[in-house]
């Protein structure tokens, strides 16, 4: 008699909840939760990596914040490139509280993905991968992680928009997929945490909100994680062809007949695209006798990943329309390079510098990729006192040309064991080009005192 | 006490407080001065009102507005000098008109706002009458300022007073003395006093109020602004003799240009090079398309001497000293540079050209079929957007709110290289091919335009 007042007072009280629009499940979507939470929660990690940052013409260390999971058994940890990357050390907190160095197995800036090696023996839990392709919105979705440092925390919403299109000239460049937008709380803290469906199966990895708007989070779609994750396993990197064609949706050219296709809307002058002759207003049909098309935008990030994913050194044959007529083109596809370059401080002279990348090189109208950009020029220094500034691209250095970033390290190394008292750098600036004269016997200043040990970097 | 006593009391104090100056006449004004000067002076003083449009940099929406600035007859037939904010990069005047004398006597008249000098940072007008106009000008005198000098400024004072013409003393603060001698002014020199007169303690007008002393060329972009300067009478004298066109086409310039940029050869250099530290200019950027590069002219040259004067630069600002004397030695003559190249000495012989158009010169086509208004490139935009030679197109200079162009997010900025399938690398070819769209009206065209490095394209819906 009691226990069956007591049930109906639970079945009244669920009754209530759902009439006044509470957001509790009813018993069946709870024990999913339940269940799916119980399912991957022992293979979050709390990650916390010593990161080298550039900042002011100094190289400083900063301690960082976020999330990451457990793939396999023997303990690779898939987090996020922008809290992992540049990292020095990384320490990770299992589910357990034990406390474990990891290693970075490799980085990739263009997807934002870091692969991690738990350094124990032991086996460990690891959660399943599910797929992206077959998200709907409206489907449930949990995020785990540490929102502000905060860790083991979960979080419920559901899937918003699955193939969310962001402008690459925003800050959420994402070359290669569409992402999964989400209202589940997503927070500083979480990136690199799975998104995970009721199954229980990592469907995303989380990695972005935007910012001043509310229950507005992205997830990264777990099918091009996993593949990003295979290449950095196998090989420590992912390497992508180049072509050097950038396209455009279908739908942005108002005179186009053709049904099918992409549109080239930019191609670089120093690409294997430009020396194939292919031009501005081209409409690529095929790549290898395969079909490729976009009329929206939504589709564009499928094309890139169609050319990224061409052999490097490798021919291949794009189909084309031009004027209507079709016309093939062959060409081979360069490894492309990162959007970043490596960055490294040169502190006698107090600047930082780093690689000039194709895409720096592009932006400065370099005639090919040469010379170091001055990422950061420390005030007080005798690089600042010559006058560097940042942005610079260093050219020549005593009138020897700096192809790269090891050439400069080179002559750096010879010149600080030197005893020469003036060097020369010879530099573009935007437009115009200008010499610096470094005086290497100068006072520098001394170095600014390190800042405090921030905590509040969650990622 | 009653007002009228605490008035003249007061007047006795500030008296008492101007004559216990000290006593060398020269470091300070007697009043009769000041009053004299205002007497001969307050009738050149005149009021410009203006509607001017601005353009936001940001969203190239423009919008009008009306304002007000000082002007000055410089010359009885009409010449009247303002202040160089009424034209400016983002700012064109529409409407301009001049309010001589005061009181029921004063009369307006419209302006003709004349080509804006690009050396110094006035306006000169013309004020249109029927009859030949016979107006009070101003004439000025050269003497030099010395430093801590105090001088006399007249101008209007605020709307609230009336605009009614008054006076501000301020002292000489500094002496910038290249590429020409310019003062700087202490004390706080309010707007209507801008362009005013500047009279020296023995009542000679030596100049005007001027702020901003920006020279776009010369190496780096110089500019002192926001200190209130004298633009003593030896940078403008040339204008007032001969006024600037009416006609703002390019054409009508006559300063020579060589291309290059250059860095002061300091004592360092120098050493570094092993070369007589006795100055020079450092050629640290040759111009495409430029008589320096015809000259064979490189970077890394040391110039030595410029049609036979010896250049001895060691400073920052005699590179802008070299960047007038090049401008002043005149369109299409031939010059001889003597140069130092790895250490040695060589002759060259360059002819030099027009400077080419500036931003502000530039041929600009507005249009409502799009609703854009662009321009052509000209070489300082080209430098300071560091636009490679083979990007040849009109930039977008303004977008029309609701416009078609707006519409497909088209910016200011953007680099328009083809509409449909007509290339544009030049205004005329821009024009050309709205021409073409008025007549066939196609219901939708593709824009071809680069955005910052990359090129794209935007689709359009012309309104006809």
């Amino acid at each position: 008699m009691k226990r069956r007042i007591c049930a109906a007072w639970i079945a009244a009280l669920c009754g209530l909840a759902v009439l006044t629009g509470c957001a509790t499940l009813d018993r069946g979507g709870q024990s999913a939760v339940l269940r799916a939470k119980r399912r991957v929660a022992p293979a979050i990690v709390h990650v916390r990596p010593v990161k080298e940052v550039f900042d002011a013409g100094r190289r400083k260390e900063m301690l960082v914040m976020g999330s990451g999971f457990i793939i396999s058994r023997d303990g690779y940890v898939v987090t996020n490139e922008h809290v992992a990357g540049q990292s020095t050390s990384v320490q990770c907190v299992l589910s357990d509280n034990r406390e474990v160095q990891a290693r970075v197995v490799g980085t990739d800036v263009e997807t934002d993905i870091a692969v991690l090696k738990l350094e124990t023996d032991s086996p460990l839990p690891s959660v399943r991968m599910g797929r992206s392709d077959r998200l709907e919105a409206g489907q449930s979705v949990l995020a785990l992680g540490s929102p502000h440092g905060l860790a083991r925390s979960v979080s419920l919403g559901i899937v918003s928009v699955p193939d969310r299109f962001l402008s690459d000239k925003s800050l959420m460049e994402a070359p290669y997929y569409n992402w999964i937008q989400t209202d589940a709380a997503i927070n500083p803290g979480n990136s690199g945490g799975p998104l995970v469906n009721l199954r229980g199966e990592v469907v995303g990895v989380n990695a972005r909100v935007l910012s001043g708007a509310e229950n507005v989070g992205f997830a990264i779609p777990v099918d091009i994680v996993k593949d990003v994750v295979a290449d950095i396993i196998e090989n420590g990197h992912v390497r992508r062809g180049w072509l050097g064609i950038e396209f455009q949706e279908m739908l942005a050219k108002g005179d186009v007949t053709s049904e099918e296709g992409v549109i080239i809307s930019d191609v670089d002058r120093l690409s294997p695209a430009a020396e194939a002759e292919i031009k501005p207003g081209d409409i690529l049909t095929a790549v290898n006798g395969r079909r490729v098309h976009a009329r929206y935008e939504e589709d564009l990030p499928g094309v890139r990943l169609r050319i990224a994913s061409l052999p490097v050194g490798e021919t291949a044959t794009l189909t084309l329309l031009r004027g209507g007529e079709p016309l093939e083109v062959s060409l081979v596809a360069e490894e492309k390079t990162s959007l970043r370059g490596s960055q490294q401080a040169f502190e006698e002279w107090g600047f930082t510098a780093s690689e000039v990348t194709t895409e720096v090189a592009r932006r400065a109208q370099l005639q090919r990729r040469t010379g170091i950009l001055v990422s950061g020029v420390d005030p007080g220094g005798r690089a600042a006192v010559a006058g560097l500034q940042q942005g610079d691209i260093v050219l020549q250095v005593d009138g020897e040309e700096i192809p790269t970033l090891t050439a400069f390290n080179a002559a750096y190394a010879r010149l600080r064991d030197g005893k020469a008292r003036l060097v020369m750098l010879f530099v573009q600036r935007g437009a115009l080009t200008r010499f610096v004269l470094v005086n290497t016997t100068a006072e520098a200043a001394p170095a600014a005192s390190e800042p405090g040990e921030d905590v509040s970097n969650e990622r | 006490m009653s007002a009228e006593r605490f008035r003249s009391l007061a007047a006795v104090l500030l008296f008492a407080a101007v004559s216990a100056g000290p006593s060398r006449a020269q470091d300070d004004f007697a009043l009769s001065t000041i009053n004299g000067a205002y007497e001969r002076l307050s009738p050149s003083l005149c009021t410009v009102l203006f509607t001017q449009e601005v353009t936001d940099a940001r969203t190239g929406e423009t919008r009008r507005r009306d304002g007000s600035s000082l002007g000055l007859v410089v010359r009885a037939d009409g010449l009247v000098v303002t202040h160089g904010h009424l034209v400016q990069s983002n700012a064109e005047p529409v409407e301009v008109r001049v309010r001589l004398g005061k009181g029921a006597g004063a009369k307006e008249h419209p302006a003709r706002v004349l080509k804006k000098p690009d050396d110094i940072n006035l306006v000169f007008l013309k004020v249109q009458a029927d009859a030949p106009l016979d107006l009070p000008a101003v004439s000025f005198s050269k003497s030099p300022l010395v430093l801590g000098e105090p001088v006399a400024v007249f101008g209007l004072s605020g709307e609230t007073l009336d605009l009614e013409p008054g006076v501000l003393v301020a002292r000489v603060s500094a002496i910038l003395d290249e590429p020409r001698t310019t003062y700087a002014l202490d004390g706080n020199i309010r707007f209507g006093y801008v362009t005013g007169p500047v009279v020296n303690t023995r009542g000679e007008v030596v100049g005007v109020v001027g702020f901003d002393l920006g020279r776009a060329e010369g190496g780096e972009l110089h500019t002192r602004s926001g200190h209130p300067l004298v633009y003593q009478t030896e940078l403008f004298e040339g204008h007032v003799a001969s006024p600037p066109s009416e006609d703002a086409s390019p054409g009508s310039r006559e300063e020579a240009w060589l291309g290059v940029f250059t860095q002061p050869l300091t004592s360092d250099f120098a050493e570094y090079w092993k070369v007589e530290d006795t100055g020079g200019l450092i050629v640290s950027t040759v111009l495409p398309d430029s008589p320096a590069l015809r000259a064979g002219i490189q970077s890394g040259d040391i110039i030595k001497s410029f049609d036979g004067k010896p250049m001895e630069a060691r400073q920052d600002r005699d590179v802008l000293a070299f960047t007038q004397l090049v401008r002043d030695t005149g369109v299409d003559r031939t010059v001889s540079l003597g140069l130092l190249r790895a250490g040695q000495p060589v002759t060259v012989e360059a002819t030099l050209s027009r400077l080419p158009a500036t931003a502000q010169e530039a041929g600009e086509y507005d249009d409502a079929v799009l609703g854009l208004a662009v321009r052509e490139i000209t070489r300082d935009v080209r430098i300071l957007l560091n636009l490679a030679e083979d990007v040849q197109g009109v930039i977008v200079r303004r977008v029309r709110p609701g416009s078609p162009a707006q519409a497909a997010n088209i910016r200011p900025g953007v680099i328009i290289l083809a509409v449909g399938d007509q290339p544009t690398t030049t205004l005329a070819e821009y024009e050309a091919a709205l021409g073409q769209l008025r007549e066939k009206k196609p219901p939708e065209i593709s824009v071809f335009a680069r955005v910052g490095a990359q090129t794209g394209f935007f689709r359009v819906q012309p309104r006809y």
